[in-house]
């Protein structure tokens, strides 16, 4: 076939396609929904939640929300070839660098005993199941709508979805979570996002691709 | 290329025309190892990804940049498929061939795989449309489908062209 020919082809094919961004906003509530259900179902919230929600363990479940809104306007911009992604990035670098400051601060005042202390509970092994395990609708939606745009470093992309899934489902699962020690929380909930980040860096080759 | 993406077929038309040469001297800048057919298989890919792509050019955005991405990218995506692959130059045979017309440089092998690989009335769709230069409306009179019918179909057709060609590449 000619390259003019395939031209002529190409261009009678008017029909919009849809924008990235309105996949995801497409997809990522009904992940989102699923995660919930599965979440009321199998964990359920904690019995303090509203006494938890007035207090600074708030934080917990905001913290997670800011990363993901972040993540996402870093993910999608990763997808539109050419287009720049420094000022969301910059604003994740310095969302990820505030909760390292954070856990170091408290790690300085408690020692490192303490962090020890705060780590050596089950609970940790429950979190760090947990999150990724509601982090699959998510991920697998967040990946749906990626894949409709065009990366260029599809294992940064498929990093970041992991991103955006793995904060979400840390922001449900701190709805069961009763620990709110900070030495315990930073640290379990980053390495369990991380588990998510890593599986979506992983699968990003292979879904991105095009 | 704003109108293109609003639906504007001879607006569309014209910009892929346009960006065409300048498309196929960055190819051939780059892949000057892959033969001038090989080069015009990897300018029918770009061309076929951008289609694909569209609407990820962000539209407050200058074009050429994000052309130059999406090129970029099928070149490297060509040489990492067809590496491997030793290109021979025809003059090595060329004393036992029969003399025949130099081959059209715009002419592509791959597409034409593809479209044999593609259901039957997929691979027409495309051939109306590319050999023929059929409108909308007589390819509705001739298949007996409405104008929005064939759109779809044209639309899932070139769908599956893309996917058949990335498979190809894998």
């Amino acid at each position: 076939m000619k390259t003019e020919e395939l031209i002529s082809a190409l261009a009678v094919d008017t029909l919009p396609q849809p924008k990235v961004s309105s996949l995801l906003w497409r997809a990522l509530p009904l992940a989102v929904a699923v995660s919930l259900c599965a979440f009321a179902l199998f964990w359920g919230p904690r019995p303090d939640i509203v006494a938890a929600m007035s207090s600074y363990a708030v934080l917990k479940t905001l913290g997670p929300v800011v990363l993901v809104a972040l993540a996402m306007a870093v993910a999608v911009a990763t997808v539109h070839p050419a287009s720049s992604q420094k000022i969301p990035g910059v604003l994740l670098g310095a969302v990820i660098a505030v909760a390292l400051g954070v856990f170091s601060v408290f790690l300085a005042r408690e020692g490192q005993s303490a962090l020890v202390h705060a780590l050596s509970i089950p609970d940790l092994w429950v979190c760090l199941l947990s999150v990724p395990v509601l982090a699959v609708p998510m991920l697998g939606g967040v990946l749906w709508a990626l894949s409709s745009g065009a990366t260029t470093s599809p294992r940064l992309t498929g990093a970041l979805a992991g991103l955006v899934a793995g904060g979400a489902a840390a922001s449900v699962y701190s709805l069961y979570c009763n620990k709110d020690m900070v030495l315990f929380v930073l640290p379990a909930y980053s390495s369990a996002i991380a588990v998510v980040v890593l599986a979506g860096a992983a699968l990003g080759p292979r879904l991105l691709r095009w | 290329m704003r109108a293109a993406n609003r639906g504007d077929a001879v607006a569309y038309h014209r910009v892929l025309t346009a960006i065409t040469p300048i498309l196929r001297k960055v190819v051939r800048a780059r892949g000057s190892g892959l033969g001038t057919e090989g080069c015009e298989d990897v300018l029918q890919d770009v061309l076929l990804a951008i289609h694909r792509k569209r609407h990820t050019w962000r539209e407050d955005q200058p074009l050429r940049p994000w052309l130059y991405a999406i090129a970029r990218h099928k070149v490297v995506d060509a040489f990492r498929a067809r590496g491997s692959r030793v290109e021979m130059s025809i003059d090595d045979f060329a004393e036992g061939l029969p003399a025949v017309d130099g081959p059209d440089p715009t002419m592509g092998r791959d597409m034409e795989k593809v479209l044999s690989a593609l259901e039957p009335r997929e691979a027409d769709l495309v051939r109306a449309f590319g050999l023929r230069g059929e409108t909308t409306a007589e390819t509705a009179a001739r298949l007996k489908m409405s104008e929005g019918a064939v759109r779809v179909a044209l639309h899932r057709a070139l769908k599956s062209v893309a996917r058949l060609r990335k498979r190809m590449i894998e």
